[in-house]
């Protein structure tokens, strides 16, 4: 690739194009942010040479050109799918690909402390960090340029603007300003007509009047190009960054000049090169859609239409939409905050509805859980819906902002458990655990989606302290739902009994309770007829269901998809204080194994983890001692 | 100090920011633009020298902003763009309007057009709106449409010009740098460094 002239590099970067076009359209996946640096991506790889340089691609959606170009195009149809490619960046799938990403805004920091690295080793590469203007809203990107800036090793910084901040950058009437004032900042860099007038004008004036005072306006000049120039590209000077830009990012040429300057400069110290480009660049569709075509199933690339399955149910995302907007109708105080996912949260649903009472802050999942808090010290009802892997990062604001003090804030925490094609970086495996061991917070999950909507109106009724709602990917079973989607709160720390069985006890939390019936219907067939329990609440636990199972039964097995440390921990925590476990019952734990799952299908991560109801029937199975017959089973 | 406040300046003749055109007669359906900007009145005497110095009795369309032309303010939502526009739209069509005004009407809805064009693209009306706040009510042809959206692309001819400054800048730079700089990174970076072990 190397030895190709401008004129190929542009024809290499239309077939680029074609190509993620055509694989995405087969097998789904992000299509705007991988159009939108097809360019920059060809100008990178001609320019630095992986694995030696590293290049860095923040989130990491936006890579699969960068797949491409370094060997994995023959690969590019197993993307997403089990034992296929990752569609984010993974150290251990390729050697050109130098970080893992897939939570944003961490490329500067990782790129910094590579940069570091090869410093301290006396080595000679390069290293780029390829951050979004979207990536940009979280406060680690900040925390990164100040100690780079600080430190001064360096690096490259490229920002890709293409105004989108959001999932979508757009409700869904049309599209929206991205939000935050940086990008109004960002804005204002690229757009300095004013400044270039005001420059054409004056010089012609001054011409006129004479030499001293030509001199005298070009200093006036330098002093109007720092005022009017404002916050933008101050702001990174400041943080010590050299600032280049704004660059078109669809100019191969431009492209590749600037970064071969900038790699042959000595010493630059850390460089940013503000790039601006557009994402969905280059086909039609994308282009035009409000969504940019962000993340799409499989298509046909001719006319742009996507292959949705239709079901019978909707997602859960979209039922709990529904069940706040229920909510927040009956009671004025109800406010919703996201972190930049009206789209993947369901809130621009509840944005459409209650416009003034949505608040989307950006990637800053930190500020949102500490600003929810502030909201509920006036007495508002603030419900954060933030992912549960995203929750992750705010994890000390849940504990000291808000559990601490014991402020009624109330978590949905969706895609919780195995997410799929998005893999471990998007799996909610550990929220049960960070959650439940919180003194004063309580946690529930549902099990289906009516009881969604009863478990959003209860925490809607919990005003005296934190609770928190998980729920995963997907649709839902078709339960029939609440009238006008209102639900009705729950009795806290009550579960329910959903089949009567005796000998065996399944007791699920959350979603896992679909997989124990199906269990229960295998063993059923032959002829055990087991009790199926609903636990609901992981805290506080329903203590009299959990004594009558634990007395009325021989076995009793716990079944989450959450990660050791959750439900079933504080199950055997009570079992072993009251007494439970000393008598003949079994006690089993069913949790996800103590190793991350690739993505996948859900089926197949299901079977991964060994949390099928297969596996839950051949558990009881090997318990009640009739191994065999489990042989006979996939 | 703000520089643009030199434009009762530039009225002597040099006219970057005002295109004048004849306009043969004055609706009296135009609202008086003292009134325009109620959230912007630090800017309101600059205005009112520019227009005294002109000293023009017509209150001509091409001063309005396109807030004023779709008689919005300037905090209205999309929606309300829209409807203000289809109204506007539906009264100044030149099939529609009266003909001893066609050529008029036909101006105003030109613009009205790229009003509607530049405020219903929240992108391009974050950049009309900053233009704004900072003094500029750029004036726009009637003729061509899409003339915002194609100075945003002259601009990209004006990015290349500064990138290369910055790069030269860049260039200048570094030969100075790392001579006086305490940086972590200079003093990894000098040639006669030793290794950090050997330092007490």
């Amino acid at each position: 690739m190397k030895n190709l002239s401008f004129k190929e590099l542009k024809a290499l970067s239309d077939e680029l194009r074609s190509d993620v076009v055509f694989n995405v359209s087969k097998t789904g996946g992000h299509l705007g942010s991988n159009l939108g640096v097809v360019e920059l991506t060809v100008a990178l790889h001609y320019i630095f040479n992986t694995p030696q340089d590293k290049i860095l691609w923040d989130v990491g959606h936006q890579s699969y050109p960068h797949k491409i170009l370094t060997g994995r195009r023959g690969k590019m149809k197993t993307l997403r799918q089990t034992n296929g490619l990752s569609g984010f960046t993974k150290r251990g799938e390729s050697e050109h690909d130098s970080f893992g990403t897939g939570h944003s805004s961490t490329t500067i920091s990782a790129g910094l402390g590579m940069a570091v690295g090869r410093d301290l080793k006396g080595r000679d590469n390069n290293v780029v960090a390829v951050i979004g203007d979207g990536a940009m809203t979280a406060g680690q990107a900040y925390e990164a340029m100040n100690n780079a800036g600080y430190l001064d090793s360096d690096m490259i910084v490229i920002l890709n603007d293409n105004k989108q901040v959001s999932l979508p950058t757009a409700n869904l009437d049309g599209p929206t300003p991205p939000v935050g004032a940086l990008s109004r900042a960002l804005s204002k860099l690229q757009s300095k007509r004013p400044l270039r007038e005001l420059r054409e004008a004056a010089k012609g004036m001054t011409k006129k009047i004479g030499g001293s005072m030509h001199r005298l306006a070009s200093k006036v000049d330098e002093y109007a190009r720092g005022m009017i120039s404002g916050a933008g590209s101050t702001l990174f000077e400041e943080l010590g960054f050299y600032y280049i830009g704004p660059v078109d990012g669809h100019n191969i040429d431009d492209l590749v000049s600037i970064l071969k300057e900038v790699k042959s400069t000595r010493t630059s110290g850390p460089v940013l090169i503000h790039v601006v480009t557009e994402k969905g660049h280059g086909y039609h569709y994308a282009e035009r859609a409000h969504d940019k075509y962000h993340g799409v199933v499989k298509f046909d690339p001719e006319t742009g239409k996507q292959f949705k399955n239709i079901s019978e149910t909707k997602s859960y995302t979209t039922y709990f939409a529904e069940a706040l907007i229920a909510e927040a109708e009956a009671h004025k105080d109800v406010v919703a905050i996201h972190a930049a996912m009206g789209g993947g949260t369901g809130l621009n649903l509840f944005q459409r509805r209650f416009p003034t009472r949505c608040f989307d802050v950006g990637i800053a999942e930190q500020h949102a859980v500490t600003f929810a808090a502030g909201l509920a010290c006036e007495g508002l009802k603030p419900f954060c819906a933030i992912y549960s892997s995203f929750m992750q990062r705010a994890y000390d604001q849940v504990v000291h902002d808000v559990d601490l003090q014991k402020l009624p804030v109330r978590f949905a925490m969706d895609r919780a458990g195995l997410v799929g094609a998005d893999g471990p970086t998007h799996c909610g495996a550990f929220d049960v655990t960070f959650m439940a061991c919180l003194p004063n917070m309580i946690v529930m999950a549902p099990s289906d989606e009516a009881e969604l909507f009863n478990m959003v109106a209860t925490a809607a009724a919990i005003d005296d302290r934190p609770s928190c709602f998980r729920y995963p990917r997907g649709n839902g079973v078709g339960v029939s739902l609440p009238p006008g989607n209102k639900g009705v709160p729950l009795e806290v720390g009550k579960g329910r009994i959903l089949r009567e069985g005796e000998r065996v006890a399944l007791l699920g939390y959350g979603s896992a309770v679909q997989n124990c019936l199906e269990a229960s219907s295998i063993l059923d067939k032959r002829g055990l007829k087991m009790t199926v329990a609903d636990a609901r609440f992981c805290k506080p636990l329903d203590i009299a269901l959990i004594r009558n199972l634990a007395k009325s039964h021989e076995v009793l097995i716990t079944v989450e998809e959450g990660s050791i440390g959750g439900f079933g921990s504080h199950v055997v925590q009570f079992l072993a204080l009251d007494g439970l476990l000393d008598g003949k019952l079994k006690w089993r734990p069913m949790v996800l194994p103590d190793r991350y799952i690739e993505h996948g299908s859900p089926l197949d991560q299901l079977a991964e983890a060994g949390l099928t109801a297969s596996h839950i029937a051949a558990t009881v199975l090997n318990l009640i001692g009739t191994p065999r017959e489990t042989l006979y089973w996939k | 100090m703000r520089c643009y406040k030199g434009s009762s300046i530039l009225a002597t003749g040099h006219h970057p920011f005002f295109y004048k055109r004849p306009v043969s007669s004055l609706p009296a359906s135009f609202p008086s633009t003292t009134l325009s900007y109620p959230t912007r009145n630090r800017f309101l005497s600059t205005r009112i020298q520019a227009r005294l110095i002109h000293d023009d009795p017509v209150k001509q369309s091409e001063d309005l902003s396109f807030y004023d032309l779709l008689g919005v303010t300037e905090s209205v939502s999309l929606p309300e763009i829209k409807q203000a526009y289809k109204q506007l739209a539906r009264k100044y069509h030149p099939d529609v309007s009266p003909p001893d005004r066609v050529e008029e009407y036909t101006d105003r809805f030109i613009r009205v057009q790229e009003a509607y064009e530049t405020l219903s693209d929240p992108s391009r009306r974050v950049l009309y709106d900053s233009d704004l706040s900072m003094g500029f009510s750029f004036s726009f042809s009637g003729r061509r449409r899409n003339r915002y959206h194609e100075e945003v692309v002259d601009e990209k001819s004006e990015w290349k010009k500064k990138w290369q400054t910055q790069l030269s800048g860049l260039k200048k730079r570094s030969n100075q740098r790392d001579n006086n700089s305490m940086s972590w990174a200079a003093r990894m970076r000098r040639p006669h460094h030793t290794s950090e072990d050997s330092s007490s």
